[in-house]
């Protein structure tokens, strides 16, 4: 097998979340592969548009008929042109790549979960886990900052996420138009975490978004009692293969596309604190 | 397994045999430097060389290689994977040369499995030729990788004077020599092998101390060398490095690549492709809204150092085996011995 070569993927639906940012639902074309797909949350995939490029790209939902959504940001060349795909047309795609986030080890504790930007993506998986498998996990609690309220992202399931049972949802903005309705506070996300509910006993922390503001609430964190071992962090870096071959994605002794994205914050400590 | 002799004279001998199955490579001199190249006569070959410019890297994990073509066709695309398969002999190439192929063979193989380098590595043989003389660069002795070389081979020659000493390696190196009239291997013939090696071991004048480099290089990502390398200069010599990127490119274990596609003109069909990469350019460690991870020459030069001495991603698959080829060619003589020696304390600079 052809490790690098994308299999075909059918574009099903695209929802618009933001101004830049779409929600597509793919399947594989191949329909042996589509059943046997089955991407854990924190998992990323190699998304290909044939012409321009490839781009490493998380799962921000799967289905059990082996559907799975992605959510993806213009921010270049590929996922500009990604952007420009309507419903019916195809695209190349290979993976699942990565390990993931630690789903066993947070089995029986509460789970926070801090995200900016377009970090809620790969999380957002893991909190429709917790909703399917409610009596494995403790309290949820979700902190989500973005730049301004429409820049939020799957802002259609917040009502939903919050009758979870004993979650508690948290969003945060850098600004707030005046002519706004949201009632979004204003400040970074590590801002909300004199108000959070979570404690640091028998709690796990899975945090994304973007490095520096990983490296702040990992900071924070500490503080206020969590320890290092307690909080994970999905990492993000160029990719050009996601199977340790390129290079790109070193880390210290480690390869992002291989052994994370999702790391645990005691091992990576030194390589994301600037020098 | 067996061993023979074979007078140089008679190589061409061997070359013919060689040359019914393969296509051949070897070191060739077609201007001051040597080159692997194919030969297709005896004349070409210059089994006496010291170092090439390019490893025979180029031809596993080539410069630049097309991975599938795709073509537009009813709104779908299909692929087409461009899979070379043809048979190679790489002839004369050193234990370094050996032993950096067997770090980039467990690199393309551990966990994800690289079919193209894979392909090009299963249809080549190996022909290897112990060093009798050393570049005035090299430090294999200190890298355990060379001047012998005791696996990884078809067959092994050594040049014993006005013969060669042939060893054989495995079955397909077997089977390449028979039905060539070589002559069984004396005694004489290992003793005159073992007496040239050792020979050549005192003509190397580098060295590298490797005992705990990687945790030394590890514990030491703050050390001012570093700022040295990339803005100074002054390390044992050397100027500011340059960021050029040549020391990747003829690094027989750098094994990095960029990935890229082509259109054609119809745009209804193109190529993707890859490229030799190095973590020494500025865009290597770029990512979205302009922020990137190695934005220093500092952290640049220091990632390079770490994936040599051993403590990057890459681990032992991708470290030095000491074959002088980044010092030869760097402009701004950086010599990864001389940084080694600062990173240990050893030397003031
Ligand atoms: C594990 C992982 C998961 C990701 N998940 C998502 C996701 O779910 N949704 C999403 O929209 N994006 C995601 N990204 C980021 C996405 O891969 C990049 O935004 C994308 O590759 C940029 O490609 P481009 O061709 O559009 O941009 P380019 O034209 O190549 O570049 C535009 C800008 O993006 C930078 N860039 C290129 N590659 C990357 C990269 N891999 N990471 C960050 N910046 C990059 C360039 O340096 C440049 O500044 C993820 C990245 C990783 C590593
Ligand atoms: S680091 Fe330099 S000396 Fe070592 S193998 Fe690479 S090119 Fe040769
Ligand atoms: S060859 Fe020398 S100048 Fe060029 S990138 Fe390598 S260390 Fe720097
Ligand atoms: S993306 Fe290529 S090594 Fe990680």
């Amino acid at each position: 097998m052809n490790e690098y070569s994308p299999n075909l993927a059918v574009i099903k639906k695209v929802r618009k979340e933001t101004h830049d940012t779409n929600t597509y639902t793919l399947e594989f074309s191949d329909k042996k592969l589509q059943k046997s797909f089955s991407p854990a949350p924190g998992q990323f995939m190699m998304l290909s548009l044939f012409g321009i490029g490839e781009s490493a790209i998380s799962l921000s939902g799967t289905s059990n008929n082996g559907s799975v959504t992605t959510t993806i940001r213009n921010v270049g060349s590929v996922t500009n042109a990604v952007l420009r795909l309507k419903e019916g047309d195809f695209i190349g795609m290979r993976g699942p790549y990565g390990n993931g986030w630690p789903l066993e080890r947070a089995e029986g504790k509460n789970v926070l979960i801090v995200v900016g930007g377009m970090g809620i993506v790969p999380l957002r998986g893991v909190v429709n886990y917790i909703k399917n498998n409610r009596k494995k996990f403790g309290d949820l609690e979700i902190i989500y900052g973005a730049r301004t309220p429409d820049d939020m992202l799957f802002r259609y399931e917040f009502e939903k996420w919050k009758q979870i049972k004993n979650t508690r949802l948290d969003l945060t903005v850098d600004e707030l138009p005046i002519e706004t309705t949201s009632k979004c506070k204003i400040g970074l996300v590590t801002s909300c975490f004199p108000s959070m509910k979570t404690h640091h006993k028998n709690a796990i922390v899975l945090v994304c978004g973007p490095e520096i503001m990983m490296r702040y609430a990992a900071k924070c964190l500490e503080t206020i009692g969590f320890k290092d071992q307690q909080i994970y962090l999905s990492l993000e870096r160029r990719m050009k293969c996601g199977i340790g071959k390129c290079g790109h994605c070193q880390i210290g002794l480690k390869y992002v596309c291989k052994d994370g994205p999702v790391f645990n914050y005691a091992d990576i400590k030194p390589f994301i604190h600037p020098l | 397994m067996n061993s023979y002799n074979i007078e140089k004279k008679d190589m061409n001998i061997l070359l013919d045999r060689f040359l019914e199955d393969y296509k051949v490579f070897g070191p060739t001199r077609p201007g001051a430097d040597s080159t692997f190249d194919e030969i297709t006569s005896i004349k070409q070959l210059h089994l006496d060389y010291t170092s090439t410019v390019l490893p025979p890297k180029k031809f596993f994990h080539p410069p630049k290689e097309t991975l599938f073509s795709f073509e537009l066709k009813n709104d779908k695309f299909t692929t087409k994977e461009s899979i070379q398969d043809k048979k190679i002999l790489i002839l004369g190439i050193h234990p370094c040369d050996v032993h950096a192929i067997l770090k980039l063979d467990k690199f393309f193989s551990t966990d994800f499995s690289d079919t193209y380098y894979q392909n090009r590595r299963k249809n080549t043989v190996l022909v290897a030729i112990n060093c009798v003389e050393p570049s005035e660069h090299s430090f294999c002795s200190s890298m355990g990788t060379g001047p012998y070389l005791d696996e990884g081979y078809d067959i092994l020659l050594t040049d014993i004077g006005t013969k060669y000493l042939v060893e054989i390696g495995s079955k397909t190196g077997q089977k390449l020599v028979e039905g060539v009239n070589l002559r069984k291997a004396t005694e004489t013939d290992f003793h005159e092998k073992e007496r040239r090696l050792k020979l050549m071991e005192k003509k190397i004048k580098k060295f590298m101390n490797t005992t705990w480099l990687p945790r030394i290089a590890r514990e030491n990502l703050d050390h001012e060398v570093w700022l040295d390398l990339g803005e100074h200069g002054g390390v044992d010599g050397s100027f500011p490095c340059l960021s050029c990127g040549s020391c990747s490119l003829v690094c027989p274990t750098c094994y990095c690549y960029d990935v890229y596609d082509t259109m054609d003109l119809s745009l209804i069909s193109g190529t993707r492709n890859r490229e030799l990469d190095s973590c020494q350019l500025l865009e290597y460690g770029e990512v979205a809204l302009g922020d990137n991870f190695r934005r220093d020459r500092k952290d640049r030069i220091r990632h390079w150092m770490l994936c040599k001495f051993g403590a990057a991603a890459g681990g032992k698959n991708s470290s030095c085996v000491g074959c002088g080829r980044c010092i030869r060619v760097c402009p701004s003589k950086i010599d990864l011995t001389e940084v080694a020696k600062v990173i240990r304390g050893g030397k003031q600079r």
